[in-house]
């Protein structure tokens, strides 16, 4: 658990991030968002402390976050950066390796470290592991980046725009790869973006921030059907706000009795991709199947019509 | 055959060098005509073997110096705490480079007596300037992000400095070297009017004793050693530029 009590940052006479308090809950993905110059960063470097606060208290399970020296709180808080910030003179092995030859781990528990984490990322070690980060492409670079955050199996893991530098496509797959290594270690994520997009699909909770201050701080549903200013509201943005919302609920949760013709779409697809898929073949309903194949029920252009509309 | 045309020069000169200093007396026929009233042809107060090796190790041991001190001046520089004695630290080593070697050594003389030592404080002085400024180049131009990735990984000062900024500031460092290598090579042998063991020696006695042989021999020697020296340095500096994955211009 972390929570970030009253925390102000300032620079001379401007102040860059505003009496800030927030609760970030163990194994759950925070989001901050906001506009360049909002202290989104500003705030996620004060919690490992490459900024210090000019007041407030960050505590990590109940620890104040001071009661280490710098260096050593930072060896055990992930932290992964937009272009990955890799050591160019080292291979991805010696990369990935950076915090625990820092922790002093044995050369057998780093190696099996090495080899677990560039396994997971779909990187084999014998190849990738002696290779220099120059060698990689763009996609590879960002996740080796992420893999040495983990390396040292960081409760907490703080992630500055990592995907800011990936193209769409590389994107969306390292958004999945993230989560399913979330869920995988139980790792919470404080991850901060200008992508409301990512937001509310990544995050199980939304920081807003503006000019310093934490305008909302909610669940990716409650912020986009109930926006605490109009900030938010443009943030969020009115014409996608609907297609935002859908993109929450799974097209499982949204099955109605029936059938329908054509090809089954999977139960756990977003409820915006079926109504997508919907629109786009003209059709009023599709069939949706389970994990197993099996039939579940269908979804219409009505159901999900009513599902898109602002909660009550 | 043009990927292995400079190699061959290379090694055609090395061979040539080494004949030379070793050698001597098989070229006195080339030499031969550049003497009048039967001089002698090649230097005959000294081996010039041994005036090589006393010339190379004056060179080695005063940028050996210049290079602690100049990087360690970089590197203090560069720390938050040193940062208000950049300019002081530039001046200084700007004078350094602008004190002629021969005032230098005028001034060096009464202090430290006749011989290496004075040699060594004018070539140290002069030497400072490019490895200096190439230190603070490379120092103060690291990838941002690179530098703040190995904060954010729990590096302390000292590992930042010696695991990261160091090992990726080699190659320029090693440029400024490589300058002040060339610089100490041609100017040793000024060395040799304060009666240090340079190649100096032998051009100094050609100038006095008029002898075209001499002043051509020495300065042949230390020509090519300049070329092969800058060469080989140049070399490991493309190799250190590839290691750390930046590309040498």
């Amino acid at each position: 658990m972390i929570e970030i009590e009253g925390i102000t940052k300032r620079y001379d006479a401007t102040t860059v991030v505003d009496d800030v308090s927030m609760v970030i809950e163990p194994r759950t993905v925070c989001v901050i968002v906001g506009t360049s110059g909002s202290g989104k960063t500003t705030l996620l470097r004060m919690i490992n402390r490459l900024v210090e606060p000019t007041s407030g208290i960050i505590k990590l399970d109940g620890a104040d976050n001071r009661s280490l020296p710098g260096y050593e709180l930072r060896r055990s808080i992930g932290y992964a950066i937009q272009g990955h910030g890799l050591f160019p003179h080292r291979t991805v092995a010696q990369n990935i390796a950076t915090v625990p030859v820092l922790l002093g781990w044995d050369k057998a528990r780093i190696k099996a470290r090495v080899d677990e984490l560039m396994t997971l990322y779909q990187l084999d070690p014998e190849a990738f592991g002696p290779r220099y980060p120059h060698e990689l492409s763009g996609g590879q670079q960002q996740r080796v980046g992420v893999a040495r955050a983990l390396a040292a199996e960081p409760n907490v893991l703080l992630m500055d725009e990592p995907f800011g530098a990936l193209d769409p496509i590389i994107r969306t797959k390292a958004q999945e790869d993230l989560l399913a290594i979330q869920k995988r270690f139980g790792t919470t994520i404080i991850l901060v973006t200008h992508d409301m997009e990512e937001a509310v699909h990544m995050g199980d909770k939304i920081a807003v921030m503006d000019a310093g201050k934490l305008v909302q701080y909610a669940k990716p549903a409650e912020i986009l059907a109930k926006p605490a200013s109009a900030f938010v509201e443009t943030l969020v943005g009115a014409s996608e706000r609907p297609f935002r919302l859908l993109s929450l609920g799974r097209v499982r949760d949204a099955v109605e009795k029936g059938s329908a013709e054509g090809e089954a779409i999977p139960g756990d697809a977003s409820q915006r991709d079926a109504l997508a898929e919907l629109l786009w073949s003209g059709r009023p309903a599709l069939p949706v199947k389970g994990a197993d194949g099996k039939p579940l029920g269908r979804v219409t252009v009505d159901g999900l019509v009513k599902r898109a509309a602002r909660p009550a | 055959m043009k990927a292995w045309l400079p190699s061959l020069l290379r090694l055609a000169l090395v061979v040539l060098l080494v004949a030379f200093v070793t050698n001597p007396g098989w070229f006195e026929p080339l030499l031969k005509p550049l003497t009048e009233n039967n001089a002698p042809v090649i230097y005959n107060q000294g081996s010039l073997l041994t005036l090589t090796l006393l010339h190379l190790r004056t060179v080695l041991i005063a940028t050996i110096a210049a290079t602690i001190v100049a990087v360690a001046l970089a590197i203090l520089v560069t720390r938050p705490a040193g940062a208000e004695f950049l300019p002081l630290s530039r001046s200084l080593v700007n004078i350094g480079q602008t004190f002629p070697p021969v005032a230098v050594l005028a001034l060096a003389v009464p202090a430290v007596g006749f011989g290496e030592k004075p040699t060594l404080i004018a070539l140290f002085l002069y030497g400072l300037l490019p490895i200096f400024e190439n230190a603070l180049t490379g120092l103060t131009t690291l990838p941002a992000n690179v530098v703040e990735a190995a904060r954010g990984a729990g590096m302390t000062g000292w590992q930042r400095l010696t695991k990261v900024e160091l090992p990726l500031s080699a190659p320029i460092i090693l440029g400024g070297i490589r300058l002040s290598v060339v610089i100490s090579l041609a100017t040793a042998t000024i060395g040799s009017t304060v009666a240090a063991k340079t190649l100096g020696e032998v051009i100094i006695a050609g100038l006095l004793s008029n002898n075209l042989a001499f002043i051509l021999q020495g300065g042949l020697i230390v020509a090519a050693l300049a070329v092969l020296i800058y060469d080989g340095l140049s070399a490991i500096e493309r190799y250190t530029a590839r290691r750390m994955g930046r590309e040498a211009e």
